[in-house]
């Protein structure tokens, strides 16, 4: 039991170490590290390192690459979009995700097993399938439309693929276990006596709402806001299938340069550039934060 | 005894590693149901242990070369890409005293490679959808005539740039060198009425639906479509035809079994085979004549009174540029 003790305080980074425990940190927990670190090293970080460094030597040594990246209107737009997208994702999925983290964490288990069980089966899944499932149903000649068409809502079809609607549709469905996951735990762990508290102090609904959940709820939030960020950044497969070409993100340009056009140059400019902006997002959320939201404590 | 266990493990990975090792080559295509044809009518019966890799990628290519580790013996690719990578020393080249090329279509062979087989872009109509189908790229490219959502391909490639330039008034014969301004001017005018399809099995989709009703598609695919009952019309008027071929990265281990296959991929009766099964033509001008004549009138290489060949010389040297400049002005 003692050294499960002190093998937490190693990995929370040593500052709880008493004063007359050894000053050298055990090996074990480490040793436990090494393996998954190597390949980590190896078979990721080594060739991303190659890659960024093919954008400063390819195809001459220099900065033309980001120079160009960042010289064009087109590039600047598909940089734009990437934001645009991913904001817009995070933002549905928070506000479709926190009713329904809400309504799992008070419902009695029985009940909320089923419906978790939903969230859990939709992520195992193949995501090209349930990519190509959306493009069936919201196409113009899709289920939706017709339904729509057949009761007489609507005249025209509504376009809701090859755009922005589409793009939004596809990655929130895909993206809300990232956001309820974490949500839920987080309310999960809010003693229900204390909004009562906030009750018998007099505080109205929209006062208990603001003053006292929303910021005890507030890292889990945050931690799910910056998952799915951060995971809408480098999305490929459904914006390239839902949205238009006018659409295009980040990570498909990627593709294009790596894949079609064989400019590794410019691919891997794009690449860190995207690396750069996922790390400060990462680091920022650290800072306010800490690691509390991401499942440690 | 743990290193009993890892041991063991280690031995068994080897062991099961090793059915790979003893195929005689590896064969890359595009996956689908080209790739299945090429497996049953090249792969299995060449007399070789072909294992079967893919999807193409060119990104890999260049990797494994640059790198000295080249896994894939034989790959099929775009006839554009197969002369540029030629050109940059990615290839090797072939050995003509296996594979006999006297028989082949000499618009698909060069020193690196040669056709693998040859598609049209053709004008796919849904006859159940529209009251009227287009004919001709100028109509594909009329939208007072006919409204609606029409599907083109999405990547850049030979065929599209050219259908707009035919549909602008440009005589076939004075199409090359491509006026790209010219032509992004015509696509500007349909821009908001296209769909892109990114591969075969989603032009289908978007056809057979109605969500595109027309469009350009690979007459192959029109063929197997109409085979499932969908009832499409294909204008052959302007067909653009663009070919596969394959090729032999620099620095196959198994290029002499590499240059087996193609000698029998290229074959007029393996080719025959192959065009039966995929809808597309024959490289090997001997295998019309091994064709029910029924199926072989269906096929591109029937249809050449009004085709137009894309130039994959021009293609090769200014794939790069037109690449850049086309993806630029999608995402516009």
């Amino acid at each position: 039991m003692a050294g499960v003790t002190r093998q937490a305080a190693a990995i929370g980074g040593g500052t709880g170490l008493a004063p007359g425990r050894p000053r050298r940190l055990p090996a074990g927990p480490f040793a436990l590290v090494v393996p998954g670190l190597l390949l980590l090293v190896v078979f990721f970080a080594l060739p991303v390192l190659a890659l960024l460094l093919r954008s400063v030597t390819e195809p001459e040594p220099g900065f033309a690459n980001y120079a160009a990246l960042i010289g064009s209107g087109t590039y600047l737009k598909i940089f734009f979009n990437t934001f645009l997208v991913s904001a817009v994702v995070t933002l549905v999925s928070l506000a479709i995700g926190f009713p329904v983290a809400w309504t799992l964490a008070i419902l009695p288990q029985g009940v909320a097993a089923p419906i978790f069980g939903v969230l859990i089966l939709s992520m195992w899944t193949n995501l090209l399938t349930r990519t190509y499932a959306w493009m069936v149903l919201l196409q113009r000649t899709g289920v939706i439309n017709k339904s729509l068409i057949g009761l007489g809502l609507i005249d025209a079809p509504l376009p809701m693929v090859n755009n922005l609607t589409g793009v939004t549709i596809g990655m929130t469905y895909i993206m809300l276990p990232f956001v309820v996951l974490p949500l839920y735990g987080v309310i999960r762990r809010i003693d229900p006596a204390i909004l009562q508290a906030a009750a018998l102090c007099g505080a109205s609904r929209f006062q208990a709402l603001r003053l006292v959940l929303l910021p005890l709820v507030a890292p889990g939030m945050a931690a799910g806001a910056l998952m799915v960020f951060v995971m809408s950044l480098g999305y490929f497969v459904t914006p390239a299938l839902l949205g238009g070409t006018a659409n295009m993100m980040l990570a498909e340009l990627i593709a294009q340069f790596v894949q079609s056009l064989v400019n590794w140059g410019m691919g891997g400019a794009a690449a860190l550039v995207l690396l750069v902006v996922t790390l400060a997002l990462y680091a920022l959320q650290l800072r306010l934060f800490g690691t509390a939201g991401l499942g440690g404590r | 005894m743990k290193n009993v266990i890892a041991w063991a493990a280690f031995a068994a990975t080897v062991g099961l590693a090793a059915p790979a090792c003893a195929a005689d080559m590896v064969f890359v295509s595009w996956g689908g149901t080209t790739q299945d044809a090429q497996k049953a009518a090249w792969a299995e019966k060449a007399g070789l242990s072909v294992l079967q890799d893919g999807p193409t990628d060119y990104g890999k290519i260049k990797a494994m070369v640059e790198a000295g580790k080249v896994t894939w013996d034989v790959v099929d690719v775009e006839g554009d890409y197969a002369v540029q990578a030629g050109d940059a020393g990615l290839l090797e080249k072939l050995d003509f005293s296996v594979i006999d090329k006297s028989k082949l279509d000499p618009r698909f062979v060069t020193d690196y490679s040669v056709g693998s087989f040859y598609y049209s872009f053709v004008i796919g109509c849904n006859q159940d959808a529209v009251k009227a189908c287009p004919k001709t790229w100028a109509d594909l490219f009329d939208t007072a005539k006919f409204p609606g959502k029409r599907a083109f391909y999405k990547w850049s490639a030979p065929g599209v740039i050219e259908a707009a330039l035919l549909a602008d008034g440009v005589a076939a014969d004075k199409l090359y060198p491509l006026d790209l301004d010219r032509a992004f001017k015509k696509l500007d005018t349909i821009k908001k009425d296209i769909v892109w399809w990114t591969g075969g099995a989603q032009s289908q989709q978007l056809l057979a639906s109605a969500e595109a009703p027309f469009g350009s598609f690979w007459n192959g695919r029109l063929t197997a479509l109409e085979k499932t009952g969908v009832k499409v019309s294909t204008s052959w008027d302007g067909n653009i035809t663009a070919a596969d071929s394959l090729v032999v990265p620099k620095g196959s281990k198994n290029k002499a079994a590499a240059m087996k296959f193609i000698a029998y991929a290229s074959s007029a009766k393996a080719q025959a085979e192959f065009a039966a099964a995929s809808g597309y033509a024959p490289t090997n001008l001997g295998s019309p004549a091994l064709m029910d004549p029924a199926l072989a009138k269906t096929l591109p290489d029937q249809q050449t009174a009004k085709q137009i060949n894309a130039d994959m010389t021009y293609w090769a040297k200014n794939r790069d540029a037109i690449g850049t400049r086309w993806y630029a002005w999608q995402a516009k």
